[in-house]
């Protein structure tokens, strides 16, 4: 990390110190906003899997037609959880890793509340019968200039902060948080201008959709997601990284292999040949930067069963690195172009890989995220343990279950879809019993995240309890109720009290 | 590292990928140019150029902003990505009427008028590239194709066989409205009220008419048929 080392310890803990309270507002703004706009997505998402295998639940609401209630869902996901959360999880890690003060809370204040703004017409807009009719891109053409501007006035300032750091070590998160900084905006604007400004070849225009998909979730989901865990793991196991080498190797391979992938949605459609197989090709190589960066951290904190027993910060993050892990085994098993590939196409599978990687890895190191950092910015500690482990356990439990049952139900509903010799029955009947264990999984996943909604307001009210003993894992019959005595804020490694801290969060 | 290296690694890596996946192909295919048909193997000389009738572009709006692709594809694939062209009513039908085989792949032609060939994300229900064909040889037969869409948009699991499809009732799309002189010739006969008509709406009438364009069996032209050689 890019520490400048003739700061004294107390220097650096004053240093942290302000760096959290320049970015209180904006940080829990983001985390807070993206916690209510997950609970929206997920009642969407039940609404849209109940309709999967019940079509008449709600049949006669047009507003919550399908076809408008689960874009709303995906895209509620995506934009208004996913990217705020990775919004308010970026601008603290730069500031931190940059060792810089926040002085632009105002202006990305104001740019979050933009955000959410052009989130809900966006919503609106799908819902009232306005979307365009392109994945992950369905919000109505007036949304795609308000957010790519708002999301310029939130994280330009990152780039500043990283400029005019402190000179000395870049940190492998920093590459991975500078690397996707970059790479949004180019994949949006991309897509948004070829596809809403720009007439061409309607078949090419589904293929840069497929790619913006892809590029979406490898180049700003993933990276964000990963340099968070790099950051998370070490400095909660007080370990320095299994090996850095293989970290850089992580970094380069996903920057080589992920922007050519996505168009294997296209196969067999009237494009060059070349793209939907080079597309194919590069979404099973992910598995190489997948599985480098979940071994590589796992490793890390493998010789500290306890921390991770404890901390929820790391319980969410290997839970996320582990699904990381079977995301890059899924990118290999679905992409097969002579096996498994014309079964995957067109069926539950690509939602399930979707999922995977959106909840499965992403949100679980968000969540990890979240708990590391809240209190640390408002210096109040997390309430309860018991919500925590029940958040614990329905997320990873419920979203194993829509992303497992997704990818294994959609291979069997593929094997159906290639039976031309059986009626079109056979094939949209076996995807039925899957659908119904999706609505299920998700009540869960919806159960346990109205909590952590709740949870995360009363600690940006700061309603948090004063204390300084971290709210830890631990079960109450052995010793104090909240874990080891320690220093709750800002003790990094260094300061006398984050020795007795060591292991806290 | 220094970070201008980190920066131009970072360009390198993604502006290839970028101008070779997504750019270069984008302007390509942007200017397909149209295909020459000749005496000797189409029989005519001249350009191919497939027709297309219907309310295409209202109706492809209507199509995208409810979801449709969601759960049907618009993609007949070639035997050596999936088996859609062995289905018997998919790429066309396997006997016309005139005991010819119509079925073909989906081309690059097939999606004129449209600004977004709605390829589809998953099969829910089956593909649609056909559907207009389908319906006015196999569904309809010999009924009005337009009323049969109706009946299904309005009423999806009313015939028996269709009994446990997981497709959405757009009633949203028809209005009932008091009978004022004589009845609609489109009115659906799910009316309760002697005084009122179910009608669809003018969505539903694009949507349908977008439908009934969807016939991709046309003959092409001999260098876009790769069908095997007639015994």
């Amino acid at each position: 990390m890019s520490q400048d080392t003739s700061n004294s310890p107390e220097k650096d803990a004053i240093v942290r110190a302000s760096i959290d309270r320049s970015l209180r507002h904006p940080v829990m703004f983001f985390f807070t906003s993206g916690a209510a706009w997950l609970a929206v997505s997920i009642v969407l998402g039940i609404i849209s899997s109940a309709k999967n295998h019940s079509p008449d639940f709600f049949g006669n609401c047009a507003w919550l037609t399908y076809g408008r209630v689960f874009p709303a869902h995906i895209n509620a996901l995506i934009y208004g959880w996913g990217a705020q959360a990775a919004f308010g999880a970026m601008i603290w890690l730069m500031a931190r890793l940059s060792r810089q003060e926040c002085r632009a809370a105002g202006t990305i204040l104001t740019a979050g509340h933009i955000w959410n703004l052009g989130v809900a017409l966006g919503l609106i807009g799908i819902l009232s019968g306005h979307g365009t009719g392109m994945s992950w891109m369905e919000f109505p053409f007036f949304a795609w200039p308000v957010l790519l501007l708002s999301y310029t006035m939130i994280m330009i300032w990152s780039l500043v902060q990283f400029r005019v750091r402190p000179t000395g070590h870049t940190y492998i998160s920093q590459w991975f948080l500078v690397g996707s900084i970059i790479w949004f905006p180019w994949v949006y604007l991309t897509a948004n201008v070829l596809l809403h400004c720009m007439t061409g070849h309607p078949v090419m225009a589904a293929g840069i959709n497929a790619w913006f998909k892809s590029a979406m979730l490898l180049l700003f989901f993933l990276p964000v997601g990963i340099g968070t865990a790099f950051y998370l793991v070490p400095k909660v196991t007080g370990k320095p990284i299994y090996s850095y080498t293989l970290a850089q190797i992580g970094f380069w391979s996903l920057a080589i292999i992920a922007p050519w992938a996505g168009m294997q949605k296209l196969a067999g459609a009237p494009i060059p040949y070349f793209l939907p197989y080079l597309g194919a090709a590069a979404t099973v190589l992910i598995a190489i930067p997948a599985f480098t960066v979940a071994a590589n951290l796992i490793a890390t904190a493998m010789s500290s069963g306890d921390t991770v027993a404890h901390s929820p910060t790391l319980r969410f993050t290997l839970a996320g690195l582990v699904g990381l892990a079977l995301f890059g085994g899924a990118a290999v098993i679905l992409n097969l172009p002579d096996s498994t590939l014309p079964l995957t196409q067109f069926s539950l599978s690509g939602y399930g890989f979707d999922i995977l990687g959106l909840y499965g890895f992403f949100s679980l190191v968000m969540f990890g995220a979240i708990y590391f950092i809240v209190p640390r910015i408002t210096r109040r500690e997390w309430l309860s343990r018991r919500l925590i482990k029940m958040h614990f356990f329905l997320s990873v439990y419920g979203v194993v279950t829509v992303a497992l049952v997704a990818l294994f139900g959609g291979l069997q509903q593929g094997i159906g879809q290639e039976q031309f010799d059986m009626g079109w029955d056979n094939a949209s009947a076996r995807a039925t019993p899957y659908a119904i264990a999706i609505t299920i999984a998700w009540c869960f996943i919806l159960f346990s995240n109205i909590f952590f909604f709740m949870h995360l307001t009363l600690m940006w009210l700061r309603l948090g309890r004063r204390s300084s003993h971290p709210t830890l894992l631990v079960d109450p019959h052995h010793g104090s109720p909240h874990g080891p005595e320690g220093d709750i804020d800002n003790a990094g490694p260094g300061t006398p009290s984050a020795a007795a801290a060591a292991g806290a969060h | 590292m220094s970070f201008r290296n980190f920066l131009l690694g970072i360009f390198a890596s993604f502006s290839l990928a970028w101008g070779l996946v997504v750019v270069y192909p984008f302007f390509k295919m942007r200017a397909i140019k149209p295909i020459v048909l000749t005496e000797a193997t189409d029989g005519k000389d001249g350009l191919y150029f497939p027709k297309r009738a219907g309310r295409v572009a209202n109706g492809a709006t209507v199509y995208a902003s409810n979801g449709c692709y969601l759960c049907h594809t618009q993609l007949v694939r070639p035997t050596y990505a999936g088996n859609d062209l062995y289905r018997e009513d998919w790429g066309g039908l396997k006997d016309n009427g005139d005991g010819v085989d119509t079925r073909r792949e989906t081309n690059a032609y097939d999606f004129q008028g449209e600004k977004f060939a709605q390829i589809g994300v998953s099969r829910l229900g089956p593909d649609l590239s056909n559907i207009g064909r389908r319906v006015e040889s196999v569904y309809a037969k010999g009924k009005s194709p337009e009323a049969w869409l109706y009946n299904h948009l309005y009423n999806p699991r009313g015939p028996v066989e269709r009994r446990n499809s997981d497709c959405p009732a757009f009633r949203f799309l028809f209005e009932e409205r008091e009978v004022k002189g004589n009845r609609s010739a489109d009115a659906l006969p799910f009316s309760t009220d002697e005084d009122k008509e179910i009608v669809p709406n003018s969505d539903a009438k694009a949507l349908v008419s977008y439908l009934l364009s969807l016939k991709k069996d046309d003959a092409v032209p001999a260098v876009l048929n790769f069908a095997p050689p007639k015994k």
